[in-house]
């Protein structure tokens, strides 16, 4: 019993010990490889066998990154149409996304565009988003080359991974890259507008100033 | 189960707006889309149910650690003290003559001491980008508290809560954290209050008396002086007894009205020191003054005043527009009439201040030049050449600037720039004129070149000239001005003589601008009574120059009292091996008493030992009633006041001055 309660305590003591979190959501269609592309690379355990995912789930993963800690709470969406309702509404806390298709579905690939509209419908403006194309390892199924893959994702302006859950191709790099793209999102953002963290602070120091003079004049 | 409900919970929803639902619509998706599909199953709302607690477990922890962060932010508001411009925001330090190492904080523009403020070096991992900016610690924890939070995504801080210790903050504020934000901004400024009126009347006091407007501060006045004075006499009767009566009276004279200037210029560095002590410089002058002949030609205008010797406050309002009306007559400027007639009809100097600077555009400027108004003057001549885009700026002369030496003389330069509107300097080289050698009232008539000033920049740009005491460790601020531009044509000279102001963030620029490439030197002096020893604590060096093939250097500092009257031997800190910023913290004694140590120099130099060759020279520091500015500043504190360390930066010079 004892024993039962240590983990626990030793889990959420490691669980407050990070720098950042962010919020990663994986989308795409159904039977795409989302669950799968979790599972690896947050067990690095693969199963063929394909279980829908029933609307969402998330695992919770700490990365170490350019000597920080990052708590990543990674999403896994449905992708079947009914689940949408419940999906759509974790858009709006992710930082991140992982727009996944499959290399060997033409539909999937040919339903990228209405993810992107969906994420710019429901997401924060400031959101990243990564394409990744799954299921690279099965080369005589394949019927988007990464060339088309390639010029969709320069066509949206993201960055374009073609990955294996099944072979453990490329999962981390997806992960690390975003991670890497929202660092830089945030330094960004908090160099390129100061006051947004002074809130108030530019209108303070305005008025600071003239507080003071009125006092120094009259007495002079 | 309700999920919209669920949802609602969570707060992940924003009722849409009616663009949004549009678009759902179209998309096919949505609440006004989804109804068509069949009802989740009991086992399917079992499974997401379960999800959506776990979900909620980590929003919690979530919540409290963005609250500790929130707290920890506070705390460190809390404990900033906010004493004014001259004080680190933080810990209250004051920057008074340790001017080098103010700090700028990029964020709240604030200034901060070294202690307090945090390198920050900005990189990008998909870059090459990288930048490099000072932050105040408050900023840079406020940054840190938006990136650890996500409020950077946000744009406001998420929900949070205060761990349960803290009670006095609210509980959990909505969203949005611009509220947030402003609340603990208010809270903030409320607790600063209580301190600046109080600052603010110290200084009014402060300003009365060194400018002697009313009678009242002539009782201090002369509780202050009458010590000085007496001892003074004394040490010329015991000294020089023959001096002519004559002399002895402007001897006695000159003293008085050195004292005052250098008073004048000791109660505005301890309005900047935040210290109420009384200052007794005259004490230390006047002993030095007495025994000096009063032929420095810069002193001619005591002689003119010296009947008025008994009605001290008239007096000492003569000698400050006596030493004007001497200037106008001498030089041929077209300021000239505007100052006699202001000498003539003796206002107050600070009236004269006033509606001098009230020609100056920056209500700002006025105020620190009310502060002040015994910085000195400046006379300079601008005029604009449109065909190449150049303005020539024409320092001519400065009158009545601080005495930095014992001898109540300076060197005197100034360094120029442009500011844009946008608050940055124009150019990132300041020009400088040279420097005018032991005058308070700097002959400079040196005509400066700034290239590539477009005519549509002159209305909004300002003329930055900043005074500075050339010294071998360092050199003093002595007075700032500001000249708008905008009255500047291209046709006509523009003469004008302005006040010269306080420091601020330009004139630190102006003198970071200069490099020392022997690096600066941490140094505490303390006079100990008990042991009637001086105790010399050498604390740390920084940027000392690499002398040894690794790129580094093994730096040791000796410490020499000159001339030795007590046979004190000298020490040597230990060596630092291969470091460029050696920590000592080593404390030295030297047996001398408080009226040797006005003769004596403390030197100390910094060598790189090498072994198997002779040590290199990295620098060297010397301080002493004949030195200079902040060094003397040190100097006297220390002597003035004993048994308290008194710690100060100093640049190092490049030359040995046992050579």
């Amino acid at each position: 019993m004892a024993s039962g309660g240590d983990p626990k305590w030793q889990k959420d003591a490691a669980d407050q010990n990070f720098d950042y979190m962010f919020k990663l959501l994986i989308i795409g269609n159904s039977s795409v490889g989302k669950t799968s592309f979790l599972f690896r690379y947050a067990d690095d355990s693969f199963t063929s066998a394909f279980v829908s995912t029933v609307g969402i789930d998330f695992k919770v993963k700490t990365v170490f990154r350019h000597d920080k800690r990052v708590k990543l709470q990674i999403w896994d969406t449905a992708g079947q149409e009914r689940y949408r309702t419940i999906t759509t509404a974790y858009y709006r806390g992710a930082m991140g996304f992982i727009l996944m298709y499959d290399v060997t579905n033409e539909d999937s690939f040919n339903s990228v565009q209405d993810w992107v509209t969906q994420i710019k419908t429901y997401s924060w403006d400031n959101a990243q988003v990564i394409l990744v194309g799954n299921k690279c390892d099965m080369e005589d199924q394949r019927v988007i080359s990464f060339e088309r893959g390639r010029q969709l994702a320069d066509q949206l302006g993201v960055e374009f991974f073609e990955t294996s859950a099944k072979e453990n191709v490329n999962v981390k790099a997806v992960f690390e890259r975003l991670v890497d793209i929202i660092c830089d999102k945030m330094s960004e953002s908090l160099d390129a507008d100061p006051t947004l963290v002074g809130g108030a602070q530019k209108g303070q120091r305005l008025t600071d100033q003239p507080q003071g003079t009125p006092n120094a004049n009259c007495n002079c | 189960m309700d999920f919209q409900n669920r949802n609602n919970t969570a707060n992940k929803f924003v009722c849409p707006s009616d663009r949004q639902l549009a678009l759902r619509a179209k998309l096919k998706a949505g609440w006004s889309s989804s109804k068509s599909s069949e009802p989740l199953r009991p086992e399917e709302q079992e499974a997401i149910i379960s999800v959506i607690r776990r979900n909620e477990e980590i929003e919690v922890a979530e919540r409290l650690r963005v609250g500790r962060l929130v707290e920890r932010v506070e705390k460190i508001k809390q404990h900033a003290v906010e004493r004014g411009p001259n004080c680190c925001r933080l810990c209250g330090d004051t920057f008074g003559l340790l001017r080098g190492h103010r700090i700028i904080c990029e964020d709240c523009r604030q200034a901060v001491c070294t202690k307090c403020s945090l390198d920050i070096n900005i990189r990008y991992h998909t870059s090459e980008k990288s930048r490099e900016i000072w932050l105040c610690r408050i900023c840079s924890e406020t940054r840190e508290m938006w990136k650890k939070s996500g409020a950077w995504f946000f744009k406001g801080l998420p929900k949070y809560d205060i761990p349960r210790s803290a009670s006095a903050t609210p509980t959990p504020t909505p969203c949005i954290g611009g509220t947030m934000a402003g609340d603990t901004r208010a809270v903030q400024s409320c607790h600063g209050t209580p301190t600046r009126p109080a600052r603010i009347k110290k200084l009014t006091i402060r300003v009365n008396d060194s400018s002697s407007s009313s009678s009242h501060s002539e009782p201090e006045d002369e509780v202050d002086g009458g010590p000085a004075g007496a001892s003074a006499s004394n040490g010329s009767a015991s000294g020089t007894g023959g001096i002519s009566k004559s002399g002895s009276t402007t001897g006695g004279r000159l003293q008085r009205d050195d004292s005052f200037r250098l008073r004048a210029y000791g109660s505005i560095r301890s309005f900047i020191d935040g210290g109420e002590r009384k200052l007794s410089n005259s004490f230390f002058f006047g002993r030095q003054q007495s025994h000096r002949p009063s032929e420095c030609p810069d002193y001619d205008s005591v002689s003119m005043s010296s009947k008025l010797r008994r009605e001290s406050s008239f007096l000492r309002r003569g000698s400050v527009s006596s030493s004007w009306s001497i200037s106008d007559s001498s030089g041929s400027g077209n300021s000239g009439n505007s100052h006699t007639t202001q000498s003539q009809s003796q206002s107050q100097a600070q009236s004269t201040t006033q509606s001098q600077s009230q020609s100056q555009p920056y209500h700002q400027q006025q105020q620190q030049h009310c502060r002040d108004p015994l910085l000195g003057w400046l006379e300079i001549a601008i005029s604009y050449r449109e065909a190449f885009h150049s303005l020539d700026c024409t320092m001519v002369r400065a009158r009545d600037l601080p005495a930095m030496d014992a001898a109540g003389l300076t060197d005197p330069y100034c360094k120029l720039n442009i500011i844009t509107p946008e608050a940055h300097t124009k150019y990132t080289r300041w020009q400088r004129t040279k420097t005018v050698h032991k005058t308070r009232n700097p002959e400079f008539n040196e005509t400066l070149q700034f290239v590539g000033v477009e005519p549509e920049e002159l209305g909004n740009s300002l003329l930055y000239v900043a005074l500075f005491d050339d010294d071998k460790y360092g050199h003093d601020f002595l007075g700032a001005a500001k000249v708008c531009l905008s009255t500047v044509h291209s046709t006509t000279q523009y003469r004008i003589s302005v006040p010269l102001g306080a420091e601020d963030q330009y004139s630190n620029a102006a003198e970071m601008s200069q490099n020392w490439p022997n690096g600066k030197m941490l140094l505490s002096l303390c006079y100990n009574t008990k042991r009637r020893a001086l105790v010399v604590n050498v604390k740390q060096c920084i940027n000392l120059m690499p002398m040894d093939n690794n790129g580094s250097s093994d730096p040791f500092v000796k410490i020499q009292l000159k001339p030795d009257a007590h046979k004190n031997k000298k020490h040597k800190t230990s060596v630092k091996w291969r470091t460029l910023n050696p920590i000592y913290n080593e404390e030295f004694y030297f047996e001398a008493s408080p009226h040797d140590l006005n003769k004596e120099m403390l030197i100390l130099t910094v060598w790189d030992k090498d072994l198997g060759k002779s040590n290199d020279f990295l620098g060297s520091l010397q301080l002493g009633a004949q030195s200079k500015g902040d060094r003397l500043q040190q100097w006297l504190d220390c002597i003035r006041l004993p048994d308290h360390f008194h710690e100060k930066w100093h640049c190092l010079a490049p030359d040995n001055p046992a050579h």
